[in-house]
């Protein structure tokens, strides 16, 4: 355990000492903030029009939840940056060896990696959860529900952290780690669009979309099944990157 | 613990790559104050037999035992107990050198307490102390490989496993590095990999040649590197005149004016030389002889030329 800690401490200091990591969330809270700005322009415009309806929409479902879903799908280009390095970076780089030869299981060096990623994209989370809680200090939001949607982020960002790792320790390059992760991530998102095109919602090819698991906690919704489906997800792709680390070892080439 | 006791012990191990045979049936043996120089050719399976000595790459048969225990049963023994330094400094260019040596020390199980005092003293053995703020991508290659033994030291192992530690050095940097490893193998179970013949010679206690992931040679680097004296001489010397001095064990020519001259235990060059002049034959040149060491390599690395005319 104390070594998991360890290797996820040192992710997050190699991070915060690299201009790539401020830089990746100086672009995301950027584009996050515009975007914001933009939702609430819109729903100032439109509010005047809302307080006639019967429950209509307030500015937890027309700002903050868009909001978070939009950085949901921005989410599934950024973890793929930041995890691409975290193995196949340190085989480059030859500094694997020193992961290697240190002692630690193959399990604790993969979940200290994917701690270190996640702690980092949880901070991005948190930072960009700022924008819509601020403005509570003038309306009323729905917390509830904006909890849900948060913990339904965190889950997606756990299950994407995996991949990148799996990934990363697959690849031999970070940039080519970063495409498959990409792709298996997009492919997790539109499996399903064929069977909803043809207004299938509830078979099995649904259930292994990544959307599928989302949403529900967009509308408030914590269901157990979604929860499952992210840890599912999220050791199957940590447990593949420990095998990978196994086949290293046995490769003689790291 | 018996000091005489193997700290490592490899027991005929092999490693293939696919059908191509990297090491094959290797047993090797070092304990704790000795020294152990791996020699060979590039691709001769130095690294692939350093690597499965400290737990990186496990072997597809033979054991490694680390303190009789095996090495890849128990994984967990490398934590404390192997300080290793591949060809390549396992480096963090963006942390300094303070943070890399505190993040390694944490990472082979030294408590937080005393983490501080290991880097101070890791640094002083390895004299890293006017870089010790420095990030470690901004440091010279001398400075990384020395950054590279103290990562390696800083647990304070019973085993240290440096591979090619002089690759790209300077001659001064070298002398230095050379410094450093005879220091450490006095009180560490150490193997380092060169190419570089008279590291061997000046840092190892036994040397291991290996070619074509074969063992053709191991035994003291002291008995191999004594191949007596050359004496070269302005006129010819008669044979007799070699069993006159006592100091001599055997004489023999290499031509007519050449001598390889191998001296009794206890006896020095300066008595040779003396005992030549009062003889009468003063030699033009006197020096040490080609060590064996060298010779051995050369005719091992040298084999394959011969085997395939």
């Amino acid at each position: 355990m104390s070594g998991i800690g360890l290797l996820a401490r040192h992710e997050w200091r190699r991070l915060a000492a690299q201009p790539f990591a401020w830089i990746l969330a100086a672009v995301v809270l950027a584009l996050m903030s515009w975007q914001f700005l933009l939702a609430l322009q819109a729903y100032l415009e439109i509010s005047p029009r809302l307080g006639g309806l019967k429950d209509a929409p307030g500015v937890t479902d027309l700002v903050a939840v868009p909001l978070l879903h939009s950085l949901a799908n921005v989410l599934a280009f950024v973890v793929p940056l930041l995890t691409m390095r975290m193995i196949a970076g340190e085989r480059r780089a030859g500094t694997l060896p020193l992961l290697l030869a240190s002692g630690l299981g193959n399990a604790t060096l993969v979940l200290g990696k994917f701690l270190g990623a996640l702690g980092y994209v949880l901070a991005l989370i948190a930072l960009i959860a700022l924008l819509p809680l601020t403005l509570e200090l003038g309306t009323t939001l729905d917390l509830g529900k904006l909890a849900a949607t948060l913990l339904g982020l965190a889950a997606y960002a756990a299950a994407l952290c995996a991949i990148g790792i799996a990934c990363s320790a697959w690849a031999a390059q970070p940039a080519l780690a970063a495409a498959a992760a990409i792709a298996v991530t997009g492919l997790l998102s539109v499996v399903d669009a064929g069977a909803r095109m043809q207004g299938i919602g509830n078979a099995g090819i649904n259930y292994l979309a990544l959307p599928t698991h989302l949403q529900p906690f967009t509308r408030g919704i914590v269901s157990s099944v979604d929860l499952v489906y992210f840890l599912i997800l999220a050791t199957v792709a940590l447990a593949l990157a420990a095998r990978r680390l196994d086949d290293l070892r046995a490769s003689a080439d790291l | 613990m018996d000091d005489t006791a193997p700290v490592l012990q490899l027991d005929r191990v092999g490693r293939r790559a696919g059908a191509r045979v990297l090491v094959r049936e290797l047993s090797l043996a070092v304990t704790r104050g000795h020294t152990l120089g791996l020699l060979g050719v590039n691709g001769a399976g130095k690294t692939t037999t350093l690597r499965m000595a400290c737990g990186v790459l496990a072997p597809s048969h033979g054991r490694v035992l680390l303190d009789g225990q095996d090495l890849y049963e128990h994984p967990h023994l490398a934590r404390r107990r192997i300080g290793y330094l591949p060809e390549t400094p396992p480096l963090h260019p963006e942390l300094t050198t303070r943070e890399y040596l505190a993040f390694c020390a944490r990472l082979h199980g030294v408590a937080r307490g005393a983490v501080g005092a290991a880097v101070e003293r890791a640094i002083e053995r390895c004299a890293l102390g006017e870089v010790a703020r420095r990030l470690l991508g901004a440091l010279s290659k001398g400075f990384r490989q020395r950054v590279g033994v103290a990562q390696a030291i800083v647990h304070e192992p019973a085993l240290i496993v440096l591979d090619e530690p002089a690759a790209g050095l300077d001659p001064v940097q070298a002398l230095r590095l050379r410094e450093l490893v005879r220091e450490l193998g006095r009180a560490h179970a150490l193997i380092v990999s060169t190419h570089v013949l008279p590291d061997v010679a000046a840092c190892c206690d036994s040397v291991a040649i290996l070619h074509r992931g074969v063992l053709r040679h191991c035994g003291a680097v002291a008995a191999a590197a004594d191949a007596g004296f050359e004496a070269v001489f302005a006129r010819a010397v008669e044979a007799a005149l070699w069993q006159r001095l006592p100091m001599v064990a055997a004489a023999t020519p290499l031509d007519v004016l050449r001598w390889r001259v191998h001296l009794r235990a206890g006896a020095d060059s300066a008595a040779l030389v003396a005992a030549l002049v009062a003889a009468g034959a003063a030699p033009a040149e006197l020096q040490r002889a080609a060590p064996s060491l060298e010779t051995t390599f050369l005719a091992i690395a040298g084999s394959d030329v011969a085997e395939a005319a």
